[in-house]
């Protein structure tokens, strides 16, 4: 079963992307900030997640350091960071850290999934 | 720059000493053009009198001669005339005296002749009348004496007097040159003051209507230095206060509308996080609808349906903000058109056809790329049919066709619904504006739509707009610049299954 990390700071849209996602067959790990998402990551160990969804705005640690430090680690893993662009450069410095694909918010369902579906399909 | 004194000041000074040098000038030399004038008359007066006594001199000396040797030789000598000619004589030389008085030359001449009658008459009138001859060459001799002394006197008057009309003709000239070169140097002095004037209120003139221009070109910062006569520095104090006051405002309108912009930034984007959330779950639910009995299921419809129309409205809140900021941000690049077009064709289908509207999508061959930000445009475009959808009444044909004109491609959405006024066209893109009120409820909607439209396209550098006529439909058409970097001719790619649209 395809493995997804999702990280998101509010615990409704959490659960709703959980369940959703659910829905659609996918394995889903749950992380509601950054410090979160990188220790999900090293607990499962050798069994690592086919795709990682971080949204940008986190407290304690944003989506962006966190994808920052998993591309520091070497991991190939690909990235779907979800950002509102409240940055107008916030975009390119995304893709220069290795950033897999961007889906700005607000987002359609539909966009979401296409492009877990197109970038797992890769993966396997 | 330092401030001078008052123009006006400094032309009533200039005024006041240019009148009283030209009256200065204009006295003086007037009046010592007199004062040569009334001493010529007196000297010519003088010379003629003593010409007139020259005359009296010499005839008194023939009477004198006459009386000392009688014409005839029956007379005899007469002491009595010799005398009364001698006292006639004597006279006329006391007056021609008074008249010489100053003039050694004349005195000298007059001197001379006096002396020589006065020989002359000791020397041969005394001994005539006492009937003793004196030698002959005495008489002769002395005789001449008085006569050429006489002569010598009268050409010396004369000579004076025309040395003294030569002398009062050079004064009159110098005088004359004078004056004249007294008043072009007034005239002179009159023309360096003003140009000076002038040339002090030039330089900060200039810089008050290049400081004017730069005002109303818009730059709010624009201050002129303050300088030159006392009423062009106070001009451009006035004019420094009213930039001031002018910078102060828009400062203020600045700051209020980036207020609003905040604000309505903070509360869309506040908003969109729960109402995402509502709607990601009604739709889980009338996506699985087992367990759930009709009326639930009809509940779980409608608050994702109405969730939708929320969300769409937040976002376009959002992108207006976000516009109204400067913030909305597109990724333009090279993109074919037919996909583009295509996709929101399928996107839209099922609304055209909820009402049986014909829908048709017609794109030109071989149109190059445009620059465009994909997701954007199929949102101008959305934004375009959903408005022929909504407006345009059942059974209706709407178009949306892709063209080249020029070096831009335009898009046109058509339809031939109700239309829409020459006045209502005026308005159609500005914010919460709709076709008619009454028909709000009906229609449904934000009113945001064409508002959002017009600043993607714009964005884009593109230009949109809108015809129609009543009862005869209405079309929107913008253009967007063909890509530089893109290919000539498109390409299909692998078309992309998208459904749902915007609410």
């Amino acid at each position: 079963m395809t493995r997804l990390l999702v990280a998101d700071d509010s615990e409704t849209v959490l659960l709703m992307l959980q369940r959703r996602l659910e829905m659609e067959g996918y394995e889903v790990v749950t992380a509601t900030d950054g410090v979160e998402a990188l220790a999900r990551l090293s607990e499962v160990g050798s069994d690592q997640p086919d795709l990682i969804l971080l949204d940008a705005m986190m407290p304690n640690k944003s989506g962006t350091e966190v994808l920052e430090e998993i591309r520091g680690a070497g991991s190939e893993i690909p990235v779907v960071m979800i950002s509102a662009h409240l940055d107008a450069q916030e975009p390119d410095r995304m893709r220069s850290l290795g950033a897999t694909d961007i889906i700005p918010k607000p987002f359609e369902w539909e966009d979401l999934i296409g492009k877990i579906e197109e970038l797992t399909a890769d993966g396997t | 720059m330092r401030v001078n004194p008052s123009l006006t000041a400094r032309l009533r000074i200039g005024f006041l000493v240019l009148f009283a040098l030209l009256m200065v000038v204009s006295l003086l030399g007037v009046g010592r053009l007199f004062q040569i004038r009334v001493n010529y008359e007196n000297d010519i007066t003088r010379y003629f009198q003593l010409e007139v006594e020259t005359e009296h001199l010499r005839s008194a000396f023939i009477l004198e001669q006459a009386a000392a040797r009688p014409a005839t030789a029956h007379q005899k000598p007469s002491q009595a005339e010799l005398n009364q000619a001698a006292a006639s004589f004597s006279d006329a030389a006391g007056r021609a005296r008074d008249l010489t008085d100053g003039d050694t030359t004349l005195t000298a001449k007059l001197g001379k002749l006096t002396a020589s009658e006065a020989s002359w008459r000791k020397a041969v009138a005394e001994p005539l009348v006492q009937e003793r001859v004196p030698p002959p060459g005495v008489e002769q001799r002395q005789t001449s004496a008085v006569t050429n002394s006489g002569e010598a006197l009268a050409a010396a008057s004369r000579s004076a007097r025309d040395s003294s009309r030569d002398h009062a003709r050079t004064e009159t000239r110098n005088t004359t040159i004078l004056v004249a070169a007294g008043l072009a140097g007034a005239l002179l002095a009159a023309l360096i003051l003003f140009s000076g004037l002038i040339n002090s209120m030039r330089a900060p003139l200039g810089r008050l209507v290049e400081g004017a221009r730069r005002l109303a070109g818009g730059d709010l910062r624009t201050r002129v230095e303050v300088g030159g006569p006392v009423e062009i520095a106070a001009l451009g104090r006035a004019f420094n206060e009213m930039a001031n006051s002018l910078e102060r405002d828009a400062r203020e309108r600045d700051r209020v509308e980036q207020m609003k912009n905040d604000f309505v930034l903070t509360v869309s984007h506040e908003l969109r996080t729960p109402v995402t959330v509502v709607k990601g779950f009604a739709e889980m639910l009338t996506a699985q609808r087992e367990g759930l009995n009709s009326r639930q299921f009809e509940a779980a419809e409608v608050i994702a349906e109405s969730a939708g129309q929320l969300q769409k409205m937040i976002n376009d809140l959002l992108d207006l903000a976000r516009s109204d900021a400067g913030k909305l941000r597109i990724e333009p690049e090279p993109t074919p058109v037919r996909p583009l077009a295509q996709r929101i064709g399928r996107q839209m289908r099922p609304h055209f056809d909820g009402k049986d509207q014909s829908f048709t999508v017609s794109v030109e061959k071989d149109l190059p790329e445009v620059d465009a930000d994909a997701g954007r445009i199929a949102q101008v475009l959305a934004n375009l049919l959903t408005n022929a959808n909504k407006y345009a009444p059942d059974g209706a044909e709407v178009r949306l066709a892709a063209s080249r004109v020029g070096e831009e491609i335009e898009f046109a959405v058509s339809d031939d619904g109700p239309g829409l006024e020459e006045e209502q066209l005026e308005h159609v893109f500005e914010r919460f504006w709709r076709a008619d009120s009454t028909e709000t409820q009906s229609v449904g909607g934000t009113g945001l739509g064409l508002a959002i439209a017009k600043s993607l396209v714009e964005l884009h550098g593109g230009a949109i707009s809108a015809s129609s006529a009543p009862g005869r439909g209405a079309t929107f058409r913008f253009v967007l610049p063909i890509s530089k970097d893109g290919r000539p001719t498109e390409t299909t790619p692998a078309p992309r299954t998208k459904a749902g649209a915007a609410g």
